[in-house]
């Protein structure tokens, strides 16, 4: 008997009895309705702590510090290390230069001029991969790869740097400009200086201003790009000053030469390296790795799986629930089916009689069980994703009514589908079909032909 | 063909146990069209049953073309069904949501044979038993004879070996059982299939080669009434078995609708004379004494 034949008796027979079948039919598909919906409610949750957290601080990012006590050094080595990690998208040094001050100079005569303080050096690779966004201009060129002069910087800075500027002619509030000052009009006024167009000039100053032997250094500076604002990445987003590692090493090196300083404190390495992770589910291994090599390291991570597995029993409560209803159709499926072999006893023996063996009996109701669980599964997951969107486009009203109550909202969505999800419903619809079919399928088989066939 | 040895069946009833057929010993050549006639509750069903492979024997065995079914498992015997037997029923069992050419071609889907070329059979068939406008109809829509031929057809679509029959008219009215007889009749003697017919009307006996009178589970006596009646043409029919088969067929393909004369249009005879002597119910009573009884019961 060929598996077509089989298939076609087993729609011919479902069709012929379409009440029953749509009946059995509904109720796996409510079953399978309860199950994704429920299930896609507390995987809304997640998605909502998710994004909650996300608000919070970058989830992927992992910030390694160095609190010393061990021998190991955070150095140009270490940060290699991490970086040959699986997983690990990039890791950079988040260096600030312990001995470098100095003001950058704007405008005539040096007329306006703001303190160095807040450069923080790092891979340029890394500003792009650490989601540093621009609102004008261009990141850093790759390490390596500029083609600026040597006395001249290369750097990004920060949305309102301008703001830092000083008026060296004027004194007082006159001094000094503000975010969101205005004039006697209510006109906003500029800051001193447009980090973006207008000509700036770094000076270091000396150490010792008795002793004149001692140099001072100056460099231009070009600014690449200006960051949009983020307090997740930092200050330095703000008012501050980025620029190539090996850059920043240099200037340091360099001022503490014109200097004469003597380098004496023993040396840790870097303070802070961040690691950026490939995705959110491998922090948890790639900062246990990282603790291997000796480091202290902070990340969103404990924070989420703490969340999630409130999140995660809240879930299989609610899986629970919807396995119950789709227990029900189960029963009800067994029973059609059962209901199905009584009718059909006379049929089967004849089937028997002329030579249909005994698996393709079985098989043709275990089919036949398996169709009513995938087309209620199918069904039903049309009908979740239809719940799904209804939900999520009436939340506020929902929300605002009971549900709120039971079902805290932290994210934009009250139930999420993932495509899985909708997979592992029609599966599992389908194995239960066909388990529920397991039973009547055995009783097809013992049915005896002779019995069958008997004349009424 | 069939050869049956020592075969009893023993029912338990409660407690007891009811001897259905107390050891029976049978051969059925090829080609014979057989009857098994008796009362009820004589064991015909039973022995048919048992011969069929539809029931296991308590004792005894049955083979049929070599093959000893009454061995066999389920699924040995399902598979032995596909290629060797057909079967037709007293209430037709025609599966009800399926149109007369699809019921026909049903034993062929089992075999596992293409839609297209088990169709074609079966429309072949049904043409041949005069159904051929009846193709596309569902059981329902069909009266008791028709579906009865359209029963037969589903018996011999596969040109089985062999054909059991219980009760094959056993519905239908007096004309309706002369036309399906004859149906019957033309399809054995076309294919030369081996043809075992339960039944309780002693008149239809007489399309038979061979009568099996049970009672009470025994054989009562085992006859071939057309070698008594027609002397002649047995003894022609012995001298040259195939012969008058073979020309009798045409005859009979040209003229369906034609009145059943069984006895005359077809005198072949495939049984051997020697059959008689083993068959044990020769020891008992005569034929005439045995129609009596068995009116009596009705």
């Amino acid at each position: 008997m060929r598996i077509t034949d089989l298939v076609s008796l087993c729609f011919e027979n479902l069709r012929r009895r379409k009440g029953r079948t749509a009946l059995t039919v509904i109720g796996v598909m409510v079953g399978t309705c309860a199950i994704v919906v429920m299930v896609s409610l507390g995987i809304a949750m997640n998605v909502g702590f998710d994004e909650m957290i996300a608000s919070y601080g970058d989830l992927t990012k992992i910030t390694v510090y160095n609190w010393g006590g061990t021998d190991v050094k955070m150095d140009d080595k270490a940060v290699a290390q991490m970086q040959a990690m699986d997983h690990v998208t990039i890791a950079t040094p988040i260096y600030t230069a312990r001995y470098l001050s100095g003001q950058i100079f704007s405008g005539k005569n040096d007329r306006y001029a703001m303190q160095l303080y807040n450069v923080v050096g790092m891979y340029p690779e890394a500003i792009k991969a650490l989601e540093y966004e621009l609102i004008s201009g261009e990141y850093l060129p790759d390490s390596g790869k500029s083609t600026a002069k040597k006395d001249t910087i290369q750097v990004l800075m920060g949305q309102y740097a301008g703001y830092g500027f000083t008026d060296t002619k004027k004194t007082g509030s006159n001094a000094s400009r503000w975010q969101g000052q205005t004039d006697s009009h209510g006109n906003p006024l500029d800051p001193f200086v447009n980090v973006e167009k207008d000509k700036m000039l770094l000076r270091t100053s000396v150490q010792d201003e008795t002793d004149t032997s001692l140099k001072k250094l100056e460099y231009n500076i070009q600014v690449c790009g200006v960051m949009k604002e983020d307090y997740q990445k930092g200050y330095v987003t703000s008012a501050g000053v980025i620029m190539d590692l090996n850059v920043l090493k240099r200037l340091e090196n360099e001022y503490i030469k014109a200097n004469k300083i003597k380098v004496t404190d023993t040396n840790n390495g870097y303070d802070q390296v961040v690691v950026k992770v490939d995705d959110i589910d491998n922090v948890q291994a790639v900062e246990e790795a990282i603790k291997e090599l000796g480091f202290s390291t902070d990340s969103m991570n404990s924070w989420r799986e703490s969340m999630q597995q409130q999140s995660q029993s809240i879930q299989m409560i609610l899986g629970g629930l919807g396995a119950i209803s789709l227990f029900v159709a189960a029963l009800s499926i067994a029973n059609t089916m059962t209901m199905a072999i009584y009718e059909r006893t006379r049929e089967i023996g004849v089937m028997k009689v002329l030579g249909c063996r005994l698996p393709k009996i079985r098989q043709m109701f275990l089919i036949e069980a398996g169709m009513i669980g995938f087309l209620g599964g199918l069904i039903g997951i049309a009908v979740s994703y239809t719940l799904s969107f209804l939900m999520n486009h009436f939340a506020p009203v929902l929300m605002s009514t009971g549900l709120g109550n039971i079902l805290p909202m932290y994210g934009t969505k009250v139930s999420v589908i993932p495509i899985w999800l909708a997979l592992a419903g029609l599966g599992f619809a389908t194995v239960i079909g066909l388990l529920s079919g397991v039973m009547p399928a055995n009783r097809a088989v013992k049915i005896s032909a002779l019995e069958a066939i008997r004349h009424e | 063909m069939i050869r049956v040895r020592g075969l009893r069946k023993v029912y338990r009833i409660g407690t007891e146990k009811v001897a259905a057929l107390g050891g029976i010993d049978l051969d059925i050549p090829k080609g014979e069209f057989c009857c098994i006639v008796g009362a009820s509750g004589s064991g015909k069903s039973t022995l048919l049953n048992q011969l069929a492979g539809l029931e296991k024997p308590t004792k005894g065995s049955v083979t049929i073309n070599g093959q000893t079914i009454s061995d066999m498992n389920e699924n040995q015997l399902a598979v032995f069904r596909q290629n060797n037997l057909g079967f037709v029923f007293q209430s037709y069992n025609l599966l009800p949501t399926m149109t007369a050419v699809e019921n026909v071609a049903l034993p062929l889907m089992f075999k596992g044979i293409s839609k297209r070329k088990r169709e074609k059979l079966a429309k072949e068939q049904l043409k041949q038993m005069g159904l051929g406008k009846r193709i596309r109809h569902k059981p329902t829509e069909m009266s008791g004879g028709q579906q009865q031929r359209v029963g037969i057809a589903r018996a011999f679509v596969g040109k089985p070996k062999v054909i059991f029959a219980d009760e094959p008219t056993g519905n239908l009215d007096s004309k309706t059982t002369v036309e399906v007889m004859n149906t019957i009749l033309q399809m054995v003697r076309k294919y030369h299939i081996t043809f075992v017919m339960v039944t309780h009307e002693r008149d239809l006996s007489a399309y038979a080669d061979r009568i099996i009178t049970l009672k009470d589970g025994q054989i009562l006596s085992d006859e071939y009434p057309k070698k008594q009646s027609q002397g002649e043409l047995a003894q022609q029919a012995a001298a040259a078995p195939e012969q008058p088969m073979q020309n009798n067929l045409p005859q009979q393909e040209q003229d369906p609708g034609a009145a059943p004369e069984p006895f005359e249009a077809n005198p072949t005879q495939q049984t051997a004379p020697e059959q008689n002597n083993e068959t044990p119910g020769q020891k008992v009573p005569v034929a005439d004494e045995m129609e009596k009884e068995s009116k009596t019961d009705e």
